[in-house]
């Protein structure tokens, strides 16, 4: 079998230096050097991490995001670094053979084995808005959490509930941290519809690396990756600064590169690192190629209002309307009704002085 | 305005008490400026002026200028407001007023729906206080210190997301106040929308004081200016 | 018992009920269920679409202009068509008229999405149905080489040690114990025919198209900013061209169009040498074997719409590239014409679908449909409703619903391109199916009408696709050159311009099949949208009278080796590349959707 080690070296890694990040790895969990050389025959022997990678309402953008990962490349990651026991999408099984790894690996593995899950379950129906295995979804999603090591919840579907979830959510598509029965596990975000690849990949390396998870924020996504938001990195940001913005598609600012901000890029809102990682091999990333981000590793991206204004719409006062348009009329209303009142209180004031002469 | 007030002191043999305290008026002009600035640069960040369409990046920074009079207002509005409430515990009674309104009394509201007939034309005349009167210090209480502390808290919290995940600003407002709101775009959606609450309240302030100080029995604008309240009749006050 | 099907069927369902679900190695999420008889042949066949999302439900409302947004997320497979299929029916409904380059630009991300789907899905969801992985390691690489240099000489990868390398890559994964996406699949399986050597190729390219497919697509990231998902825009592309201007560099430039350009030189060279070679190497392997299943309707009912405009903004038959056209009962001879606007051509009916019409013996045109979803089991259902063991295809079994052409159950892809392209006598065509039936021992055009050929179509589509790839490249240089840089038309860009009601429908081929997207636009918002899409045409349920739809028609009468192992099914079922998150999610037209959908 092909350990991690082997396949450090046939990436050109020499025994040097990967004893090297061997000590580096055991100083940075806090371990003496003298846990070095356990870290390295680890590495050495030990086993691939087994992985059930389910799917539930979802496009299977994150599967396809996965595979075009240039470092490492999604063939390294499958065939050597993990076991990539259960992935519908890919897998030779199928039906019952199929559904018997998902049990196995539970079994066999168990507290040991990673849950990735691609898309959610729906709540509404009996969760019969997706079926596996003639059963819901939500059957299989909560058993195979129960015993898992940890859940990666990829892309903005699992994290957040992504675009069925969006208003009015008919199947009540929900995310899974907030699927009744998913058991209390360390659940890693990686939002993003889909998350970058290099990013899916590197959070899977991490782990296998470090051997630890990566520091989560607050809400769970890892903050190596979404610690920024898009507009803080951006290339175009020194346009923003001086007020050089693209005001019509194919306008001259849109050709000179200008910033995106008031064609409703919603960079400044977004925490994701698509202008630093960028995509596809770091070839390019929306804004590059001159359309402004549209949120979508923000959870709710979906009904902020239009993805080309720059105000969002505010639904809680039941009308659809952003926060210029709300203030502005209830300004004018106010300004109105004090000119009214101004009048009448003229009037009055002028009666009441008549009366008293 | 000096000499009207002397005319007028004469015709109605006015009082004076000494209400606002210095500190509590520069304050007072201060934020005002500063909400101006605030609201003008905000407007600015949400909808930006026409595109500069010239030169290098470097050559410009409109949109930066105007970022930083946001911000530099925002810490005046910040540590006026920090500095108003240590007033509202040293300063004089009338300087807790706004703050900690008597919402436990009957009088307050007995005295609040009085107010409410006076603006309503239901009477013919209002009460006479040496500070706010109730209604005043309901609305300056709910939209003004309120309002302030949610501008406060949005605006620490977007200025954390800039500032970055090591700052205080994020530690101590944006790491959990976004998530609270939803995400980035709500919390600036809602801090957007509560600048109108505000201007909404400034306009009724301003004409609400005008009004006052013609219609009422007590100075309201030139209070503010000189601290003194002046009574235009010899009647007990109401507070 | 036997039932008669309209389209010429005979479903007997007397024999051994066999259950798969899931079927892998598709998007999204399907059942499958069929009668083996004594003779382990499929008498009787039920296919399930197993997922809702309500898409269309929550699109309204909404901006038409983000509506590409949206539908993109039907499918991140075939993603950017759906996208390109929504900024159509937009532009048809507002009567706007795009750039020459920016017609030349979506080309190219169409293309460049159809030849990556087509090689992701054969050899990444497809190849292990006539693959053997396990059964490579048995092959002397000497052999292997000997075998890719016969097959695909022009291909570098060939020399001994390269496949010895790969070999022994293969077996210390094998030996791990640790199978991964090959763990429990049907390895002894005698439906298995390639010799090692064979096999042992198809697993390098496995690999090697692995790493080659995330290639493909940067034609994309370049035009759209990412992918999946790119960026789309009403009325044109988003990505202005700069081609010597001040800032050019952050445009479309010279230097962009140098990496498109290698980009479709290098899909060009691994179509040609890597991908169109292994087709006819296993394909002429399994169709000599005498394997020459799962045609079902695909040579007799076949629709195609057409795509890839030459010149923009027109939609006519003799400016779309690829064919458009009906072929219906096998005639041959006659293509019909394709109208979507026509209330009487497509119809959608649901009596085994599981939603409600208010009379379900009728079929309703996309632009009127209505979508009230139902989820009821019929009484011959084994289990319960949350535990189906087996379903009752007399009564709703399906998140599909059945679409139907003139009343006709019809099979859309590349396939049926090919064929309405075969029989309009499109010369493009013609050349590349008969060089293929000749490369299979001068077989009979009927050999095309079977699993393998509808597999080879999608490689000889894949091939066209790369090659017209590099005509639009030319063609939008071409037009810069004559001093056209314009890539948006933004007249009617702001919603106040539009008129109070339209309606609009906008088509592309996927490349799973014909696509088309509805919309109703009313005081600028959305007020109804319609998807029809390729699965929906081939996973279709049963209608009204009976006809069974593609996929089950295929698996019709199929030998299967060993009823338990659902190998051939698979093979079948996957020589579709079924696309489900796509085809279950149809809704209706005005504002009572949202309160019939039972929100508990």
């Amino acid at each position: 079998m092909e350990t991690f080690y082997d396949v450090m070296r046939r990436q050109g890694i020499t025994r040097r230096s990967f004893l090297k990040y061997c000590s580096l790895t055991a100083a940075a969990l806090g371990l003496g050097p003298s846990f070095a050389p356990k870290i390295a025959h680890a590495m050495e022997t030990k086993e691939r991490i087994p992985v059930l990678w389910l799917h539930g309402l979802e496009c299977t953008c994150c599967s396809e995001s996965f595979i075009r990962s240039a470092h490492p490349l999604a063939k390294d990651v499958v065939l050597s670094m993990l076991s990539l026991d259960y992935d519908d999408t890919i897998m030779a099984a199928a039906g019952h053979e199929a559904e018997a790894i998902v049990e196995e690996i539970v079994t066999k593995y168990k507290g040991r084995y990673l849950l990735a899950v691609e898309g959610n379950p729906p709540l509404n129906e009996d969760g019969m808005y997706c079926i596996i295995g003639g059963k819901p979804f939500t059957d299989q999603l909560t058993y195979a959490s129960q015993h898992a090591k940890a859940i990666i919840s990829w892309g903005s579907c699992a994290s957040w509930g992504c675009v069925q979830a969006a208003r009015p959510n008919p199947t009540r598509a929900t995310p899974v941290h907030k699927v009744p029965g998913i058991g209390n596990k360390p659940i890693i975000k990686v939002p993003g519809c889909p998350p970058i690849a290099e990013v899916m990949t590197a959070v899977v390396t991490y782990i296998l690396t470090f051997e630890r998870f990566p520091e989560l924020d607050r809400q769970g996504r890892p903050k190596m990756f979404y610690s920024q938001r898009i507009h803080d990195k951006c290339y175009r940001r020194p346009h923003f600064d001086a007020g050089q913005f693209v005001e019509k598609w194919d306008d001259e600012g849109a050709k000179k590169g200008y910033c995106l901000y008031k064609m409703g890029c919603k960079g400044p809102t977004t925490y994701n690192a698509c202008s630093t990682v960028r995509w596809n091999g770091g070839l390019s990333f929306p804004i590059q190629a001159g359309h402004g981000c549209i949120g979508c590793s923000e959870d709710g991206f979906w009904d902020k209002g239009g993805f080309y204004d720059r105000l969002t719409d505010i639904h809680q006062f039941g009308i659809e309307a952003n926060a210029d348009e709300i203030g502005v009329g209830a300004a004018t209303v106010v300004g109105a009704a004090a000119a009214a009142h101004a009048a009448v209180s003229a009037v009055k004031q002028a009666r009441t002085k008549g009366d008293n002469d | 305005m000096a000499d009207q007030m002397a005319d007028h002191s004469i015709e109605t043999k006015q009082t004076a008490v000494y209400v606002y305290e210095a500190p509590v008026r520069i304050w007072h002009w201060i934020n005002a400026f500063a909400i101006i600035a605030l609201c003008v640069t905000g407007y600015f960040i949400g909808s930006p002026l026409p595109s500069v369409s010239s030169g290098e990046a470097s050559d410009h920074y409109v949109m930066g200028y105007i970022r930083f009079v946001h911000f530099a207002a925002g810490y005046i509005f910040v540590i006026g407001f920090v500095f108003r409430a240590y007033w509202a515990i040293v300063g004089n009674s009338h300087s807790k007023e706004i703050f900690l309104p008597r919402i436990f009394s009957k009088d307050f509201w007995d005295e609040l729906w009085h107010e409410v007939k006076w603006y309503s034309f239901l009477v013919n005349e209002p009460k006479k206080y040496t500070g706010h009167n109730p209604l005043a210090i309901l609305a300056m209480h709910l939209m003004f210190v309120w309002g302030s502390i949610f501008m406060i808290i949005s605006g620490l919290a977007l200025y954390g997301e800039g500032a970055g995940m090591g700052s205080w600003q994020y530690q101590l407002f944006s790491s959990w106040f976004i998530p609270l709101m939803g995400q980035s775009q709500d919390v600036h959606t809602y801090h957007h929308l509560v600048m109108w609450l505000i201007i909404v309240f400034a306009i009724i302030h301003i004409y609400v004081a005008v009004r006052e100080d013609i219609m009422s029995r007590q100075s309201i604008i030139s209070s503010m200016i000189s601290g003194w309240r002046l009574f235009k009749d010899n009647r007990p006050t109401d507070d | 018992m036997a039932i008669q099907t309209p389209n010429g069927f005979t479903l007997d369902t007397s024999g051994e009920r066999v259950v798969v679900d899931p079927v892998t190695r598709i998007e999204g999420h399907m059942r499958c269920e069929v009668n083996v008889n004594s003779d382990n042949i499929i008498t009787n066949a039920v296919s399930t679409g197993t997922m809702w999302r309500g898409l269309e439900v929550i699109l309204k409302n909404r901006d038409p202009r983000d509506a590409w947004a949206f539908v993109q997320r039907i499918c991140g497979v075939c993603t950017g068509t759906h996208a390109l299929t929504s900024v159509r029916a937009v532009e048809d409904a507002l009567k706007i008229e795009i750039p020459d380059n920016a017609n030349s630009i979506r080309n190219i991300m169409q293309l460049s999405l159809e030849i990556h789907d087509h090689l992701v899905h054969f050899y990444h969801l497809h190849a292990l149905d006539w693959v053997n992985p396990i059964n490579a390691l048995k092959a002397d690489p000497r052999d292997t080489s000997a075998l890719q240099k016969a097959t695909g000489p022009r291909h570098p990868k060939s020399s001994p040690g390269y496949f010895r390398d790969i070999q022994n890559r293969l077996k210390k994964f094998v030996e791990s114990g640790q199978l991964g996406p090959f763990k429990n699949g049907y390895w002894d399986n005698p439906a298995y025919i390639l010799p090692p050597e064979a096999d042992l190729m198809a697993v390098t390219h496995y690999l090697e198209a692995l790493d080659f497919q995330k290639e493909i697509m940067k034609t994309r990231t370049i035009f759209g900013g990412k992918d999946p998902h790119p960026n789309w825009l009403v009325g044109g592309v988003p990505c202005p061209i700069n081609i010597d201007g001040e800032g050019s560099v952050g445009a479309i430039n010279m230097e962009s169009l140098n990496h498109v350009r290698s980009i479709i030189n290098q899909t060009i060279e691994f179509v040609d040498n890597v991908y169109i070679p292994d087709i006819i190497a296993i394909g002429k392997i399994y169709y000599d074997a005498g394997w020459h299943y799962g045609g079902g309707i695909s040579g007799t009912d076949a629709l195609a719409y057409g795509d890839i405009p030459d010149k923009p903004n027109d939609f006519s038959a003799a400016n779309l590239m690829m064919p458009r056209g009906a072929i219906i009962k096998g005639n041959l001879n006659e293509v019909h014409e394709v109208d979507h606007r026509d209330p009487e051509q497509i119809q959608e009916f649901v009596p085994h679908s599981w939603y409600k019409y208010d009379d379900e013996s009728k079929g309703l045109h996309p632009w009127d449909g209505v979508t009230d979803p139902s989820y009821e089991l019929g009484p011959k259902t084994v289990g319960t409703k949350t535990d189906i063991k087996q379903l009752d295809e007399a009564a709703k079994y399906s998140w599909i619903k059945a679409p139907r052409w003139r009343g006709n159950a019809m099979e859309v892809g590349p396939l049926s391109r090919y064929l309405v392209g075969y029989a309009s006598k499109h010369t493009e065509f013609t050349d590349q199916i008969n060089d293929t039936l000749g490369a299979l021992g001068n077989a009979p055009v009927s050999a095309l009408f079977t699993t393998i050929g509808r597999t080879a179509a999608r490689a000889l589509e894949a091939q066209w696709c790369a090659y017209k790839q590099r005509y639009f490249l030319d063609k939008m240089i071409a037009n810069i050159k004559a001093g056209d840089q314009t890539t948006a038309n933004t007249e009617s860009w702001d919603p106040s311009t539009w008129p109070k009601e339209v309606k609009g429908v906008g088509f592309t081929e996927a490349p799973r099949g014909a696509l088309a997207h509805w919309i109703r636009i009313k005081d600028q918002k959305i007020e109804n949208y319609q998807c029809v899409v390729p699965t929906t045409w081939n996973g279709s349920p049963r209608d009204n009278e009976g006809n069974i739809g593609a996929f089950e028609a295929s698996l019709m009468n199929t030998k299967v080796e060993r009823p338990h192992e659902p190998v051939e099914i698979l093979r079948t079922i996957h020589s579709f590349d079924p696309c489900l998150a796509c085809s279950t999610h149809v809704m209706g037209p005005d504002g009572e959707e949202l309160a019939k959908v039972k929100v508990r």
